[in-house]
């Protein structure tokens, strides 16, 4: 049995008691959506909150919204429902095929669309249980001295593994935070720090209460590698949006961070293969995942040429 | 550490529990219920052996704390036969074969019960397309598949 440790539950009804119950559990809390990233995380002893806080009780955070120019979805939309609103699949196709891309059918109906954004950084040597990681030595970013993939690295090469969110950036989403210092809303591309240990920009206990997508009509595709079709997180996973011949593409699955190009014309194959090999250029896979790296390397190109073509084609 | 009192619906029967705030569905239903039709095979979410419904949602039970549960009606496999008669989609599994070890079997059928609960008339392509939720390591989703189809048949 993969048995949980020790801690309590407590279950908020609003933003503000949930900011509040952090606040007295002094940063030994987490907060807990649909669970299917935190639990794991919990059973390998990756974090041992004090005390897990329940959103899923906030019915604020739970509708979709068009307000203003903007569709505004809860953080506690599940990845099913938001797939299924007719106005994803009609505005924001890149958008609609990678919820629908997002590991299986089943857990797509418990995740949800702000815990999907918010979730931890995958590596083949982090991702293991309290004695796995315990007999190979911690890597940098559980205490030690250095990384366990790239020997000598004082650097995190952990991967961000969630489809939306390079989606979300290729729409020029925004997210809406709300804190013990009160409510921001940053662009999302901005919550990304590049640290390994802390991958989001975000203060103690704030949480994620709103995803806010301009309310433009868009041609898109996402793009994914993967080894099963069912079930697996992103190898590599490219997000393309276009609003006339403008588009803005988005990769994720390798790295810490999403990275974001802007395509001026992407029916122009030149321009297009020139961004496709400075994606590729830039991308930095390391053998911490299910494929090699020269073949993730590659396929950054590959499938954003891809994810274009297929977003500009007719029908779309 | 405190227990914490959960009362739940469970196969058409409320049930009040004292359970661990860190203890998952699963181990309740196992351990507490002595439902040990689902099961656990991975214990992280990624094969769906310990899926049960929960208000109308196929769900991974050990992705689940039991106290998030509170006032939701749940559904095992053990709950599916009604009045002595197994469920059409445990017909069909024994009657197209679709089991070798067993071991996702139940998972597999409350997958596919939720789906039909939703959809009477699947296409081939939707059930693949839900079944591929689950994990079979004796990779026997052809009669799986044939299955859902036959029960799909049956309960229309």
């Amino acid at each position: 049995m993969m048995v949980l440790p020790k801690f309590e539950y407590k279950k908020a009804r609003s933003v503000a008691e949930a900011v509040t119950l952090y606040k007295q559990q002094k940063g030994k809390a987490r907060y807990l959506a649909g669970g299917t990233d935190l639990i794991p995380l919990i059973k390998h002893r990756l974090t041992t909150p004090r005390t897990v806080i329940d959103l899923k009780g906030i019915g604020e955070l739970k509708s979709i919204d068009r307000r203003d120019g903007w569709l505004t979805v809860g953080a506690n939309v599940t990845l099913f429902d938001l797939k299924n609103d007719p106005v994803t699949g009609k505005y924001f196709p890149a958008l609609y095929e990678s919820l629908d891309a997002t590991s299986c059918e089943t857990l797509q109906m418990r995740g949800t669309i702000g815990g999907n954004i918010l979730q931890d950084t995958r590596c083949l040597e982090y991702n293991q249980s309290l004695e796995w990681r315990t007999a190979r030595g911690f890597c940098l970013r559980m205490g030690g001295s250095e990384c366990n993939v790239v020997k000598g690295a004082r650097t995190c090469f952990a991967n961000y593994c969630s489809d939306n969110a390079p989606a979300l950036i290729s729409l020029s989403a925004e997210v809406t935070l709300v804190g013990s210092e009160g409510e921001r809303t940053v662009k999302l591309g901005n919550l990304f720090t590049g640290d390994g240990v802390k991958p989001f920009a975000l203060e103690a206990g704030e949480i994620l209460t709103q995803i806010l997508i301009p309310m433009k009509k868009t041609k898109g595709a996402y793009e994914k590698l993967r080894v099963r079709d069912s079930i697996d997180y992103p190898l590599v996973g490219v997000a393309v949006s276009a609003a006339g011949a403008k588009a803005k593409v988005c990769v994720g699955g390798v790295g810490l961070a999403p990275q974001v190009y802007d395509l001026k014309n992407a029916g122009d194959a030149a321009a297009v293969k020139e961004v496709a090999d400075k994606a590729s250029t830039d991308s930095r896979p390391v053998a911490n995942a299910t494929l090699t790296p020269a073949y993730r390397k590659k396929m950054v190109g590959v499938l954003l040429k891809r994810a274009v073509k297929r977003a500009l084609a007719e029908g779309k | 550490m405190k227990t914490t009192k959960v009362s739940f619906q469970i196969n058409n029967e409320n049930v009040t529990l004292e359970v661990r705030p860190y203890e998952t569905l699963l181990e309740t239903l196992r351990e507490r219920l002595v439902l040990t039709g689902a099961k656990e095979a991975c214990g992280m979410g990624a094969c769906g052996a310990c899926t049960v419904i929960v208000n109308g949602i196929p769900l991974r039970s050990c992705l689940v704390l039991t106290p998030e549960v509170e006032g939701a009606d749940i559904t095992t496999i053990e709950g599916l036969r009604q009045n002595g008669n197994l469920h059409p989609l445990q017909e069909a599994f024994m009657e197209k074969g679709a089991v070798q070890c067993g071991f996702c079997t139940s998972g597999m059928i409350m997958t596919a019960k939720a789906l039909l609960d939703r959809n009477k008339k699947p296409t081939k392509k939707e059930i693949v397309r839900t079944i591929s939720s689950n994990i079979c390591r004796c990779t026997g989703y052809k009669k799986i598949v044939e299955a859902v189809e036959e029960a799909a048949r049956k309960t229309r």
